[in-house]
């Protein structure tokens, strides 16, 4: 059978090439070892200023608290709010907390802190994040100081909030990112190396001498679809095996299911690389061309930012973005457990996006021209 | 062997790129076994020509047939007769010897066991026995293109197209590529080839030379060096060739 031969030669090719197995090895190593530590949205080491006009044993105290909760990098403590200013100005300090030279008064006799926060909200989450852990230490010292206080005569009957957390009980930042980060290594690996496919056989002429035989083109271009599915099975089953032995996170739902979406997304990515390596015609243009959507997929795909907090027209590009679905069902069933009746409009989506891709790649590839 | 069959028939074929006519109503016969050369200067439309040949590109007006297949319509049926040989190297250089034989075997339809026997064969017949898990990319220019040769015959194809088969090689092994490509015809295949070199012209049946997009003259060596009373087919390609309008 046809299909046997070609797929014969593009194993054969893809083990002989000099780097594309090295890369589908390294790549989600990288991306499972360093990036769940790297790319973290957790805010912490804010260089912190502290301006005490007080010098007194409680404002001390208070510094305390904001250091050892373990956010804080204290850079220097001064009586000089413009040298403060002047740190935030040269990007030394993150947050300025200002204690005014009544602070102990204020607290023995129960009044309002005279504290102020000033925060450097150049990168807006670092800022509000800044101020929010402040705060929080804030009240939590003049709670430690003063239980008095909280428990005033004059307070009414309190709301006591208290939070749940599901699914990622400990806020885990690596175990929301664990799931997309296989997302992009799969992604990448099965969008670049088809891209550079059959671009590659053009510059060598050698697609002229499999266009001159009667080979039928979808036989042709399934035989470069196949290998990018096992290439990215194995991906997937390297990336698992690594957050399970080395940060010991389990798939919540079913392996299985996490294979079939990686299945679909594989009729999308290696579709689109095959599709742009059609247009192409070297693998400069293949590359660039693979790169700005690849690029353009990540941005607007939920991994980074949630979709819900784009504006409405953004979220409804990210209806045509295949990596929408892709990402939200392999987190879905990672992190929560989903089942295919939870994550079924992912399927619909992926499946549509994958089937039209594939079906274009081969009315596209034209063996006369 | 009826010599007056034709295997291929090209009526009026044109291709334009734009505005530019690359191939300008050309007509011409090949006979069935017959050593066919299709010369013309760099440009003058000869690969474009081979490419409609062998189904690779669509003829823009005109048409013809190929081993009786349309040339418009059934090119996928062409492709089943023709064997095709360019003169960018095309087998995969990162495939062994054996391997490039058994991928053309397998996609030309070949058994198993046939292709097996094939390339013993065939690597025999080229004295490559010792070469067969040699990579491809690493043989001689020569070597690559009379392997490259042989496997564009090995589904036994009517007729094959050689596009400037010898480019960049030696004389030595350019005479010895002739040799293989007239055992090749004494088989029955027809061979339709391209060259810059004149004295290989001489090997041919008949000649056709390519001028600005259209056949200048067409008939055997030495009738053509009859008329215009030239002693080898060198001189009678400059007097045509300098006729050229277009660069």
């Amino acid at each position: 059978m046809v299909l046997l031969y070609l797929l014969e030669k593009e194993f054969k090719q893809f083990f002989r090439d000099p780097g594309l197995p090295k890369m589908a090895i390294a790549f989600p190593v990288l991306m499972m070892l360093v990036f769940p530590f790297a790319v973290s949205m957790e805010i912490r080491n804010i260089n912190l200023v502290v301006v005490d006009s007080n010098r007194s044993v409680a404002s001390s105290k208070l510094i305390e608290t904001c250091t050892a909760s373990g956010y804080f990098n204290l850079v220097a403590v001064s009586d000089d709010p413009d040298w403060a200013m002047q740190q935030m100005d040269k990007n030394r300090a993150d947050a300025i907390l200002t204690i005014e030279s009544d602070f102990d008064r204020c607290l023995e006799r129960g009044e309002a802190l005279p504290v102020g926060i000033k925060v450097n909200t150049i990168n807006g989450t670092k800022g509000s994040i800044g101020a929010g852990y402040l705060t929080s230490c804030i009240q939590r010292y003049r709670a430690e100081a003063s239980p008095a206080s909280t428990a005033s005569p004059t307070a009414g009957p309190q709301l006591d909030v208290s939070a749940k957390y599901y699914f990622n009980t400990y806020l885990d930042y690596k175990k929301f990112m664990v799931p997309a980060l296989i997302v992009i290594a799969i992604t990448m690996l099965t969008g670049f190396f088809p891209a550079l496919n059959i671009v590659s056989e053009k510059e060598r002429g050698t697609i002229e001498q499999i266009n001159v035989t009667p080979v039928n083109r979808g036989v042709f271009i399934l035989c470069k679809l196949i290998p990018y599915w096992l290439v990215a099975f194995f991906v997937l089953t390297a990336c698992l095996l690594i957050a399970r032995w080395v940060f010991d996170y389990s798939c919540a739902g079913s392996v299985g299911l996490m294979y079939f979406f990686t299945a679909g997304n594989i009729l999308v990515t290696a579709g689109m690389g095959l599709l742009i390596s059609n247009y192409s015609e070297n693998a400069q243009q293949a590359m660039f061309v693979t790169w700005f959507f690849m690029m353009v997929f990540m941005l607007v795909s939920g991994i980074f930012t949630p979709i819900a907090s784009m504006p409405d027209w953004a979220q409804a590009i990210t209806y045509l973005n295949p990596m929408r679905y892709y990402a939200d069902a392999m987190r879905g069933v990672y992190i929560k457990g989903s089942t295919l009746a939870d994550v079924w409009s992912d399927a619909a989506g992926l499946l549509t996006i994958g089937t039209v891709m594939v079906a274009w790649v081969i009315l596209s590839y034209k063996k006369t021209t | 062997m009826n010599e007056t069959e034709n295997i291929i028939i090209v009526d009026k074929l044109t291709k334009k790129f734009g505005d530019f006519t690359a191939v300008d109503h050309i007509s011409f016969e090949v006979h069935r076994g017959e050593i066919f050369g299709f010369l013309g200067a760099n440009g003058a439309g000869k690969t474009t020509a081979m490419k409609i040949l062998c189904g690779l590109s669509l003829p823009t007006s005109g048409g013809g047939t190929v081993n009786g297949y349309d040339l418009c319509r059934e090119q996928e049926k062409i492709k089943r007769h023709i064997g095709y040989m360019s003169q960018k190297f095309s087998l995969y250089a990162d495939l062994k010897v054996w391997e490039n034989i058994r991928l053309f075997g397998g996609i030309y339809g070949l058994s198993g066991k046939r292709i097996r026997q094939k390339s013993d064969e065939m690597l025999h017949y080229l004295n490559m026995t010792d070469l067969r898990d040699e990579l491809v990319g690493d043989l001689p220019l020569g070597w690559k293109q009379k392997l490259a040769f042989s496997i564009a015959l090995i589904h036994q194809p009517a007729i094959v197209f050689l596009d400037e088969p010898t480019g960049g090689v030696d004389p030595e092994t350019r005479r010895l590529f002739w040799d293989l490509i007239c055992e090749t015809a004494e088989g029955g295949t027809t061979i339709f080839v391209t060259t810059h070199y004149m004295d290989e012209a001489e090997y041919c049946d008949r000649v056709s030379i390519m001028v600005d997009g259209v056949i200048a003259d067409l008939d055997s060596p030495a009738a053509l060096k009859q008329h215009y009373q030239a002693t080898d087919m060198d001189t009678v390609f400059r007097k045509l060739a300098y006729q050229a309008k277009r660069e």
